[in-house]
């Protein structure tokens, strides 16, 4: 058996659990959580991209995933434009914005792309903030209508459990045919040297930003969906909180792999729910902050004593498998 | 009010908010420098200098030693965070620090929100509340001791580091690290010296601001990113770090005053992002060697 039947072999079990997931869990609470994990797993699957394949030191992931959500639940709630709509020009604006942002930014590289885009997210969050009238300040956008499609109306955690994880899929099906085509070899070689790369006619800037505007994208699509599930959004969900979990992410699930993020999402937002239900008693105030304590530890323990995260573990221990049985057959 | 006595209110907030930016700015180059770890916990410890003398103090301590301990402790905690979460980093790159110190820093202020709560608090003024007049513009003692305070700190570094020899090995780390060692200088010493300035000038930063703004468990990371622009803008030198934070303080004191209060927290932020654009920008015929 070859890596590459191996490997469609696992995703097709991953597949179908998730299919058969819905109909063996009882109640809503496991489909409405593994929604959130779908989310978050697409946001952070593009920020890992971006982190450690393109090398991309960019932290503007939740802007643009709040971006994404703002503009579209902003037209959905005045009814200037329909839902699915709304999604599509959320992401045009999106793009565009990553386009006219990124084109000066990406030129930094290191921690002052870093700083500059940590600067953009709260840039954002306080712009939102305080344009009371038409975002609705820090009290949220209320009054967000329920997605429908052709007649169809997304309704509850069943729907979106499948729109979301249909998307979460797609980006991470897309991300990995774009990492093994032309353009993914050519942002893995941006990563490792960019003069190197520059020196075999890869566009530098140009690739940087294709994958940066990619990503943004991605990030505004899940923002938008995301958006329409809760049917409300405050700035502060899209700061420096969610930040944080979106670092903690790909550090437990580890960037060097593309599945990783995903893991990392499935093993965060678990956690999560775990603390929330376990140390309700204990921590009577548990707000994003106070998960993030957790999260900032876990990030120290990971990178202090397993800095490829579970991907990697995970793939150690399958080589170690491998060799046994080799060695044993 | 007139427009002259407006004026001249708005500096004296901006030169205030400058002074503080400045040293913040100092504790980040301190560190970024000799360690090349950008230390996002830098505007905790401001923070933490607050809220641990309010607490000392409302634990029945006088102010003075109340902000002794709370100095003694924000210097303990940031050299236990070089010894405990940066130095155990196998392959450090700068995105492993940078995700540490961003951990560390929201680990810090989840822990103070637990202990201490959301709301604001406010520590006394140092020298009762009268109000100078000054060309129809009202001063606090207290802002005239926190400008004190940060021009005493500023000058002092900047003798410690040009006219001792500790301070001259230290910026012989800075600029050369495995000539430093070749000299016999130990920068792992230096390492946990410098997170231990960085963390006792940010705490007396935070005391000594506590009783103008409140302090609270949320001020850390604009106000450490304020510092940040500053350190930035000025090339990450002291001359260039005060420089740039006085303007940027004046610029916010302005802002805020004439445009929108609301929205001065964005202008430092802007200035940074289009100092950092402006940067990579190479104008023919200007272009640097």
């Amino acid at each position: 058996m070859n890596s590459k039947h191996r490997f469609s072999l696992l995703w097709v079990v991953f597949i179908v659990g998730l299919a058969v997931l819905p109909f063996v869990t009882p109640g809503t609470y496991v489909i409405g959580v593994m929604c959130f994990v779908a989310f978050y797993a697409t946001l952070a699957c593009g920020m890992a991209v971006l982190l450690e394949q393109a090398g991309i030191f960019s932290l503007a992931a939740p802007t643009f995933f709040g971006l994404g959500a703002y503009v579209a639940g902003i037209l959905a709630a005045r009814e200037i434009l329909p839902p699915w709509a709304g999604i599509i020009f959320a992401a045009l604006v999106v793009a565009a914005i990553a386009y006219i942002i990124g084109a000066p930014l990406l030129r930094l590289r290191g921690y002052y792309l870093a700083c500059a885009t940590f600067g953009l997210l709260f840039i954002v969050e306080i712009a939102l903030a305080q344009s009371g009238e038409i975002t609705g300040g820090h009290d949220g956008l209320m009054g967000i209508p329920p997605l429908s499609v052709v007649g169809f109306t997304l309704r509850g955690d069943f729907h979106y459990y499948f729109v979301s994880w249909v998307l979460c899929l797609g980006c991470l099906w897309f991300f990995f045919n774009m990492m093994n085509s032309r353009v993914g070899r050519a942002i893995k070689a941006l990563h490792d040297s960019e003069v190197a790369a520059s020196s075999v006619a890869i566009n530098v800037p140009r690739f940087k930003l294709k994958v940066f505007v990619l990503t943004a994208v991605m990030a505004s699509f899940a923002g938008s969906l995301y958006c329409f599930y809760l049917q409300f959004t405050t700035p502060s969900m899209f700061g420096f909180p969610l930040l944080v979990e979106l670092l903690t992410m790909i550090v437990i699930g580890g960037a060097t792999t593309l599945y990783g993020p995903v893991l990392g999402s499935v093993v965060l937002i678990w956690l999560r729910e775990a603390i929330h239900v376990y140390l309700k008693g204990i921590l009577p105030k548990l707000t994003a902050e106070v998960d993030a304590v957790f999260f900032g530890v876990l990030i120290v323990a990971i990178l202090i004593f397993m800095p490829e995260g579970l991907a990697g573990g995970l793939d150690r221990l399958a080589h170690f498998g491998r060799r046994l049985l080799g060695k044993s057959a | 009010m007139t427009l002259l006595s407006e004026t001249v209110q708005y500096a004296i907030s901006g030169i205030t908010a400058g002074s503080i930016y400045a040293v913040i700015g100092i504790c980040w180059s301190v560190v970024y420098l000799i360690t090349k770890v950008l230390n996002f916990t830098t505007g905790e410890f401001v923070m933490l200098g607050g809220m641990l003398t309010w607490a000392f103090h409302t634990m029945g301590f006088g102010l003075p030693s109340s902000v002794l301990f709370a100095v003694a402790c924000t210097i303990a905690i940031s050299m236990l965070l070089e010894r405990l979460v940066i130095r155990p980093i196998r392959f450090p790159t700068e995105m492993t620090y940078m995700m540490l110190t961003i951990a560390s820093a929201s680990v810090i202020k989840g822990l103070v929100l637990l202990q201490w709560g959301s709301e604001s608090r406010r520590i006394e003024p140092f020298f009762g509340s009268g109000v100078i007049h000054f060309f129809g513009a009202g001063v606090t003692p207290q802002v005239l001791c926190v400008v004190a305070i940060m021009t005493l700190i500023t000058l002092g570094l900047h003798l410690f580091l040009n006219h001792t020899l500790f301070g001259t090995a230290l910026r012989a780390s800075a600029i050369n690290q495995t000539g430093a060692k070749l000299m016999g200088i130990d920068i792992g010493r230096f390492r946990l010296f410098c997170f231990g300035l960085a963390g006792g000038l940010g705490a007396v930063t935070g005391i000594v601001t506590a009783p103008i703004t409140f302090t609270g468990y949320e001020i850390g990371l604009l106000t450490g990113l304020k510092g940040l622009v500053a350190a930035i803008a000025g090339g990450w030198s002291m001359t260039g770090t005060v420089a740039a934070a006085l303007a940027l303080g004046l610029l916010e004191g302005f802002g805020a005053g004439f445009v929108s209060s609301g929205l001065k927290d964005v202008l430092a932020l802007i200035v940074m992002i289009l100092f950092l654009i402006l940067q990579t920008i190479s104008f023919p015929g200007l272009r640097r060697r």
